[in-house]
Protein backbone atom coordinates (compact mmCIF):
# COMPACT_ATOMS: atom_id res chain seq x y z
CA UNK A 1 0.00 0.00 0.00
CA UNK A 2 1.53 3.71 -1.19
CA UNK A 3 2.15 5.82 2.00
CA UNK A 4 0.21 8.03 3.01
CA UNK A 5 0.95 11.87 2.74
CA UNK A 6 -0.69 14.98 3.31
CA UNK A 7 0.66 18.22 1.12
CA UNK A 8 3.07 15.98 -0.53
CA UNK A 9 4.63 15.38 2.77
CA UNK A 10 4.82 11.59 4.54
CA UNK A 11 1.82 11.93 7.26
CA UNK A 12 3.59 10.65 10.05
CA UNK A 13 6.37 13.21 9.81
CA UNK A 14 3.64 15.90 10.70
CA UNK A 15 2.51 15.91 14.46
CA UNK A 16 -1.27 16.70 13.62
CA UNK A 17 -3.42 14.51 16.15
CA UNK A 18 -5.32 15.43 19.57
CA UNK A 19 -4.03 14.88 23.08
CA UNK A 20 -5.97 13.97 25.96
CA UNK A 21 -5.92 16.10 29.14
CA UNK A 22 -6.93 12.68 31.46
CA UNK A 23 -7.15 15.18 34.45
CA UNK A 24 -10.02 16.38 32.58
CA UNK A 25 -11.55 14.08 30.82
CA UNK A 26 -14.50 11.93 31.57
CA UNK A 27 -14.66 9.20 29.56
CA UNK A 28 -17.82 9.54 27.96
CA UNK A 29 -16.43 8.59 24.34
CA UNK A 30 -18.14 11.57 22.62
CA UNK A 31 -14.86 11.92 20.51
CA UNK A 32 -14.43 8.23 19.83
CA UNK A 33 -18.44 7.98 19.06
CA UNK A 34 -17.92 11.17 16.62
CA UNK A 35 -14.61 10.64 14.46
CA UNK A 36 -15.00 8.53 11.49
CA UNK A 37 -11.30 8.47 11.63
CA UNK A 38 -10.33 5.94 14.25
CA UNK A 39 -8.18 8.12 15.90
CA UNK A 40 -8.96 6.86 19.03
CA UNK A 41 -9.28 3.63 21.09
CA UNK A 42 -11.13 2.13 23.71
CA UNK A 43 -9.55 0.11 26.36
CA UNK A 44 -10.26 -2.12 29.49
CA UNK A 45 -7.32 -0.53 31.85
CA UNK A 46 -7.11 2.75 33.54
CA UNK A 47 -6.58 4.96 30.34
CA UNK A 48 -10.03 3.80 28.85
CA UNK A 49 -9.25 6.12 25.79
CA UNK A 50 -6.57 6.42 24.36
CA UNK A 51 -4.97 7.97 20.49
CA UNK A 52 -3.92 4.62 18.75
CA UNK A 53 -4.00 5.90 15.58
CA UNK A 54 -2.56 9.68 15.21
CA UNK A 55 -1.26 9.30 11.66
CA UNK A 56 -5.39 9.09 10.72
CA UNK A 57 -6.33 12.40 11.82
CA UNK A 58 -7.11 14.76 9.32
CA UNK A 59 -4.58 17.83 9.69
CA UNK A 60 -6.15 20.63 10.44
CA UNK A 61 -9.38 18.74 11.47
CA UNK A 62 -10.18 20.14 15.10
CA UNK A 63 -13.87 19.02 15.20
CA UNK A 64 -13.17 16.35 18.03
CA UNK A 65 -11.89 18.68 20.77
CA UNK A 66 -16.06 20.33 19.86
CA UNK A 67 -17.48 17.75 21.05
CA UNK A 68 -15.71 17.12 24.63
CA UNK A 69 -17.63 18.84 26.91
CA UNK A 70 -15.09 19.36 29.81
CA UNK A 71 -12.51 20.63 26.98
CA UNK A 72 -9.71 17.67 27.55
CA UNK A 73 -8.87 18.04 24.01
CA UNK A 74 -5.84 19.92 22.35
CA UNK A 75 -4.22 19.83 19.23
CA UNK A 76 -1.00 21.73 18.03
CA UNK A 77 -0.88 25.05 16.71
CA UNK A 78 -1.78 25.39 13.12
CA UNK A 79 0.84 28.19 12.20
CA UNK A 80 3.70 25.99 13.81
CA UNK A 81 2.27 23.15 11.65
CA UNK A 82 2.25 24.76 8.23
CA UNK A 83 5.66 25.98 9.26
CA UNK A 84 6.29 22.33 9.32
CA UNK A 85 4.82 21.24 6.20
CA UNK A 86 6.48 23.87 4.23
CA UNK A 87 10.09 23.14 5.79
CA UNK A 88 9.42 19.80 4.82
CA UNK A 89 8.83 20.55 1.47
CA UNK A 90 11.36 22.49 0.94
CA UNK A 91 13.92 19.89 2.24
CA UNK A 92 14.75 22.06 5.35
CA UNK A 93 13.99 19.30 7.53
CA UNK A 94 15.01 15.46 6.17
CA UNK A 95 13.17 12.81 6.69
CA UNK B 1 -42.14 32.51 10.85
CA UNK B 2 -41.96 32.01 14.74
CA UNK B 3 -39.44 30.67 17.13
CA UNK B 4 -38.89 28.21 19.24
CA UNK B 5 -36.40 27.77 21.97
CA UNK B 6 -34.37 24.69 22.67
CA UNK B 7 -32.31 24.47 25.34
CA UNK B 8 -29.54 22.73 27.19
CA UNK B 9 -30.89 21.42 30.33
CA UNK B 10 -28.87 23.03 32.88
CA UNK B 11 -28.97 20.98 35.77
CA UNK B 12 -25.41 19.59 36.45
CA UNK B 13 -23.08 22.31 35.40
CA UNK B 14 -22.22 26.23 35.74
CA UNK B 15 -22.64 26.70 31.78
CA UNK B 16 -25.66 24.62 31.70
CA UNK B 17 -27.40 27.21 34.10
CA UNK B 18 -26.21 29.74 32.09
CA UNK B 19 -27.89 27.99 28.98
CA UNK B 20 -31.63 27.89 30.82
CA UNK B 21 -31.09 31.59 31.77
CA UNK B 22 -30.64 32.36 27.98
CA UNK B 23 -33.62 30.16 26.74
CA UNK B 24 -35.87 31.88 29.45
CA UNK B 25 -34.95 35.49 29.05
CA UNK B 26 -34.43 34.97 24.93
CA UNK B 27 -38.46 33.43 25.06
CA UNK B 28 -39.83 36.49 27.36
CA UNK B 29 -37.52 38.55 24.19
CA UNK B 30 -38.92 37.20 21.52
CA UNK B 31 -42.33 35.99 22.57
CA UNK B 32 -41.47 32.18 21.57
CA UNK B 33 -41.54 28.86 22.81
CA UNK B 34 -39.64 27.16 24.85
CA UNK B 35 -38.83 23.22 23.90
CA UNK B 36 -38.43 21.41 27.25
CA UNK B 37 -35.66 18.93 25.97
CA UNK B 38 -36.36 16.10 28.29
CA UNK B 39 -39.62 15.29 27.32
CA UNK B 40 -39.02 16.80 23.26
CA UNK B 41 -36.48 13.36 23.95
CA UNK B 42 -38.99 11.18 25.37
CA UNK B 43 -42.23 12.54 23.20
CA UNK B 44 -41.75 14.61 20.58
CA UNK B 45 -45.05 14.07 19.07
CA UNK B 46 -45.74 17.09 22.09
CA UNK B 47 -43.86 19.61 20.20
CA UNK B 48 -44.00 18.69 16.30
CA UNK B 49 -46.29 21.54 15.88
CA UNK B 50 -43.87 24.05 17.00
CA UNK B 51 -40.81 22.26 15.62
CA UNK B 52 -43.06 22.16 11.97
CA UNK B 53 -44.01 25.85 12.93
CA UNK B 54 -40.72 27.72 14.19
CA UNK B 55 -37.57 28.33 13.61
CA UNK B 56 -35.37 27.08 16.33
CA UNK B 57 -32.77 28.93 18.16
CA UNK B 58 -30.47 25.70 19.74
CA UNK B 59 -28.87 27.29 23.65
CA UNK B 60 -26.13 24.29 24.21
CA UNK B 61 -24.33 24.67 27.54
CA UNK B 62 -20.91 22.68 26.62
CA UNK B 63 -19.28 21.18 23.48
CA UNK B 64 -21.52 18.04 24.33
CA UNK B 65 -24.37 19.92 22.72
CA UNK B 66 -26.89 17.71 23.63
CA UNK B 67 -29.55 20.21 22.46
CA UNK B 68 -27.71 20.19 18.96
CA UNK B 69 -28.10 16.82 18.73
CA UNK B 70 -31.84 16.41 19.43
CA UNK B 71 -32.33 19.27 16.92
CA UNK B 72 -30.38 17.47 14.29
CA UNK B 73 -31.93 13.93 14.80
CA UNK B 74 -35.54 15.37 14.53
CA UNK B 75 -34.66 17.08 11.18
CA UNK B 76 -35.47 20.75 12.43
CA UNK B 77 -34.94 23.95 11.25
CA UNK B 78 -32.08 25.60 12.82
CA UNK B 79 -32.09 29.53 12.77
CA UNK B 80 -29.32 30.17 15.51
CA UNK B 81 -26.96 28.58 17.98
CA UNK B 82 -25.49 29.78 20.80
CA UNK B 83 -22.69 27.43 22.58
CA UNK B 84 -22.18 28.48 26.33
CA UNK B 85 -19.09 27.39 26.68
CA UNK B 86 -17.44 29.18 23.93
CA UNK B 87 -19.35 32.49 24.99
CA UNK B 88 -17.17 31.80 28.83
CA UNK B 89 -14.22 31.59 26.82
CA UNK B 90 -14.51 34.87 24.53
CA UNK B 91 -15.58 36.61 27.71
CA UNK B 92 -12.61 36.31 29.15
CA UNK B 93 -14.75 35.72 32.55
CA UNK B 94 -14.43 33.12 34.65
CA UNK B 95 -17.94 31.46 35.15
CA UNK B 96 -19.01 30.51 39.46
CA UNK B 97 -18.47 26.59 40.06
CA UNK B 98 -22.26 26.87 41.58
CA UNK B 99 -25.03 25.59 39.77
CA UNK B 100 -27.12 28.14 40.73
CA UNK B 101 -26.96 31.61 38.82
CA UNK B 102 -24.21 33.91 40.75
CA UNK B 103 -23.43 37.39 39.37
CA UNK B 104 -21.00 36.31 36.47
CA UNK B 105 -23.44 33.70 35.21
CA UNK B 106 -26.29 36.13 35.16
CA UNK B 107 -23.92 38.87 33.76
CA UNK B 108 -23.21 36.46 30.96
CA UNK B 109 -26.81 35.55 30.12
CA UNK B 110 -27.72 38.96 29.50
CA UNK B 111 -24.91 39.42 27.24
CA UNK B 112 -25.72 36.38 25.01
CA UNK B 113 -29.38 37.54 24.83
CA UNK B 114 -28.49 41.06 24.03
CA UNK B 115 -25.82 39.53 21.14
CA UNK B 116 -28.41 37.24 19.98
CA UNK B 117 -31.34 39.63 19.54
CA UNK B 118 -29.38 41.95 17.69
CA UNK B 119 -28.58 39.50 15.67
CA UNK B 120 -31.46 37.82 14.60
CA UNK B 121 -33.08 41.62 14.57
CA UNK B 122 -29.94 42.79 11.77
CA UNK B 123 -28.48 39.33 10.37
CA UNK B 124 -24.52 39.77 11.06
CA UNK B 125 -24.40 38.39 7.47
CA UNK B 126 -23.04 40.75 4.74
CA UNK B 127 -25.61 40.26 1.88
CA UNK B 128 -23.55 41.68 -0.54
CA UNK B 129 -21.25 39.29 -2.49
CA UNK B 130 -18.09 40.80 -4.28
CA UNK B 131 -17.09 38.70 -6.93
CA UNK B 132 -19.15 37.89 -10.07
CA UNK B 133 -18.92 34.06 -10.91
CA UNK B 134 -20.35 32.22 -13.77
CA UNK B 135 -20.92 28.38 -12.68
CA UNK B 136 -18.40 26.12 -14.13
CA UNK B 137 -19.57 23.97 -17.23
CA UNK B 138 -16.70 21.31 -17.74
CA UNK B 139 -15.78 18.57 -14.67
CA UNK B 140 -13.25 16.11 -14.22
CA UNK B 141 -15.69 12.94 -12.90
CA UNK B 142 -13.98 10.60 -10.59
CA UNK B 143 -16.24 7.22 -10.05
CA UNK B 144 -15.71 4.95 -6.83
CA UNK B 145 -18.48 2.27 -6.50
CA UNK B 146 -21.65 3.61 -7.66
CA UNK B 147 -20.72 7.10 -7.03
CA UNK B 148 -19.66 10.19 -9.38
CA UNK B 149 -17.22 12.96 -7.75
CA UNK B 150 -17.26 15.99 -9.87
CA UNK B 151 -14.19 18.92 -9.76
CA UNK B 152 -14.42 21.69 -12.40
CA UNK B 153 -11.93 21.30 -14.80
CA UNK B 154 -10.90 25.35 -14.83
CA UNK B 155 -10.90 28.28 -12.29
CA UNK B 156 -11.23 25.96 -9.35
CA UNK B 157 -8.24 25.54 -6.84
CA UNK B 158 -8.35 23.46 -3.55
CA UNK B 159 -6.76 22.40 -0.10
CA UNK B 160 -6.67 18.93 0.57
CA UNK B 161 -9.35 19.37 3.22
CA UNK B 162 -11.81 19.37 0.34
CA UNK B 163 -12.45 22.82 0.64
CA UNK B 164 -11.83 24.93 -2.88
CA UNK B 165 -11.44 28.33 -3.68
CA UNK B 166 -12.18 30.58 -6.65
CA UNK B 167 -9.98 33.71 -7.04
CA UNK B 168 -11.28 37.08 -9.64
CA UNK B 169 -9.75 40.65 -8.82
CA UNK B 170 -7.95 39.55 -5.19
CA UNK B 171 -11.46 38.18 -3.58
CA UNK B 172 -11.57 34.34 -3.04
CA UNK B 173 -14.89 32.63 -3.49
CA UNK B 174 -15.02 29.47 -1.12
CA UNK B 175 -17.02 26.24 -0.96
CA UNK B 176 -16.73 22.98 -0.64
CA UNK B 177 -15.94 19.89 -3.17
CA UNK B 178 -19.33 17.34 -4.37
CA UNK B 179 -16.52 14.39 -3.04
CA UNK B 180 -17.08 16.60 0.53
CA UNK B 181 -20.70 17.46 0.20
CA UNK B 182 -21.73 13.79 -0.70
CA UNK B 183 -19.60 12.18 2.19
CA UNK B 184 -21.55 14.69 4.42
CA UNK B 185 -24.79 13.30 3.13
CA UNK B 186 -27.73 16.09 3.92
CA UNK B 187 -26.35 19.00 5.45
CA UNK B 188 -28.73 20.68 7.99
CA UNK B 189 -26.72 23.85 9.33
CA UNK B 190 -23.87 26.62 8.01
CA UNK B 191 -22.35 28.17 10.85
CA UNK B 192 -20.84 31.16 9.54
CA UNK B 193 -17.12 32.62 10.23
CA UNK B 194 -18.00 36.47 10.94
CA UNK B 195 -17.78 38.85 8.28
CA UNK B 196 -15.00 40.99 8.87
CA UNK B 197 -12.81 38.11 10.88
CA UNK B 198 -9.40 37.82 9.79
CA UNK B 199 -8.41 34.40 8.99
CA UNK B 200 -5.02 32.72 7.94
CA UNK B 201 -4.47 29.86 5.55
CA UNK B 202 -5.49 26.57 6.89
CA UNK B 203 -7.54 28.54 9.46
CA UNK B 204 -11.53 27.90 10.39
CA UNK B 205 -14.02 29.43 8.30
CA UNK B 206 -16.91 28.15 10.75
CA UNK B 207 -18.32 24.61 9.89
CA UNK B 208 -21.11 22.40 8.78
CA UNK B 209 -23.54 20.08 10.50
CA UNK B 210 -25.19 17.13 9.17
CA UNK B 211 -26.77 14.22 10.80
CA UNK B 212 -23.60 12.41 9.85
CA UNK B 213 -21.16 14.44 10.52
CA UNK B 214 -19.45 17.99 11.81
CA UNK B 215 -17.05 19.41 9.50
CA UNK B 216 -14.67 22.24 9.83
CA UNK B 217 -14.34 24.80 7.04
CA UNK B 218 -10.82 25.05 6.32
CA UNK B 219 -9.47 28.41 4.68
CA UNK B 220 -7.86 27.74 1.76
CA UNK B 221 -6.08 31.18 1.36
CA UNK B 222 -6.04 33.67 4.47
CA UNK B 223 -7.78 36.75 3.95
CA UNK B 224 -10.36 38.69 5.85
CA UNK B 225 -14.03 37.63 5.24
CA UNK B 226 -16.08 39.71 3.59
CA UNK B 227 -19.33 38.41 2.78
CA UNK B 228 -21.24 35.13 3.70
CA UNK B 229 -23.47 33.57 1.35
CA UNK B 230 -27.18 34.42 2.80
CA UNK B 231 -28.93 32.09 0.65
CA UNK B 232 -26.92 29.10 2.52
CA UNK B 233 -27.92 30.29 5.92
CA UNK B 234 -31.49 29.89 4.94
CA UNK B 235 -31.14 26.39 3.12
CA UNK B 236 -28.00 24.77 3.67
CA UNK B 237 -29.38 21.60 1.11
CA UNK B 238 -27.91 24.58 -1.47
CA UNK B 239 -24.74 23.15 -0.88
CA UNK B 240 -25.94 19.61 -1.69
CA UNK B 241 -27.52 20.52 -4.68
CA UNK B 242 -24.74 22.75 -6.03
CA UNK B 243 -21.30 22.88 -4.04
CA UNK B 244 -19.25 24.74 -6.75
CA UNK B 245 -22.37 27.42 -7.34
CA UNK B 246 -25.20 28.81 -5.70
CA UNK B 247 -24.02 26.75 -2.74
CA UNK B 248 -21.19 28.45 -2.25
CA UNK B 249 -20.22 29.44 1.65
CA UNK B 250 -18.00 32.88 2.14
CA UNK B 251 -16.31 35.29 0.16
CA UNK B 252 -12.23 35.94 1.57
CA UNK B 253 -10.19 39.12 0.66
CA UNK B 254 -7.01 37.41 -0.12
CA UNK B 255 -3.99 38.73 1.69
CA UNK B 256 -1.45 36.84 1.06
CA UNK B 257 -2.35 35.24 -3.01
CA UNK B 258 -0.43 34.39 -4.95
CA UNK B 259 1.97 32.40 -2.08
CA UNK B 260 -0.98 30.38 -0.74
CA UNK B 261 -0.94 28.75 -3.93
CA UNK B 262 1.68 26.69 -3.11
CA UNK B 263 -0.22 24.75 -0.78
CA UNK B 264 -3.41 24.08 -2.80
CA UNK B 265 -4.03 21.77 -5.33
CA UNK B 266 -5.18 21.96 -9.20
CA UNK B 267 -8.37 19.60 -10.04
CA UNK B 268 -6.17 17.09 -11.68
CA UNK B 269 -4.17 16.64 -8.56
CA UNK B 270 -7.18 17.05 -6.77
CA UNK B 271 -8.93 14.34 -8.55
CA UNK B 272 -5.97 11.75 -7.97
CA UNK B 273 -6.76 12.93 -3.65
CA UNK B 274 -10.18 11.92 -4.40
CA UNK B 275 -9.55 8.59 -5.81
CA UNK B 276 -6.95 7.89 -2.84
CA UNK B 277 -9.62 9.17 0.07
CA UNK B 278 -12.76 7.63 -1.74
CA UNK B 279 -10.56 3.90 -1.45
CA UNK B 280 -9.97 4.49 1.97
CA UNK B 281 -13.64 5.28 2.77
Amino acid sequence: MAETTFMGVPRDQIPWFPTIDYEKCTFCMECDTFCPHHVFERREDDRKLVVANPSNCVVFCRACAKTCGPDAISFPGRPETIARIKQIREGVIVK
Amino acid sequence: MKRAILSCNGLDKPEGSVAREVAIRSADAIGGEIICPVLLNRAPARYKKALSDSSLIVVDGCSTRCATKLATRLGAKVERKVLVSDAVKASGQALESTLSLEPNGLALARTIVEELIRNLNAPAVAVEAVAEFETPTEYLVVTHDKFEFRIPVVDYVFNENDVWARALDGVARVGISDFMQQKLTDISYFDPPKVESVVEQFGELGSLESAKAVFEIIAPVAGVVTAVNPAVIDNPGLINEDPYGAGWLVEVKMTAFPQDEELLLDPATYAEIIKRKAAEE
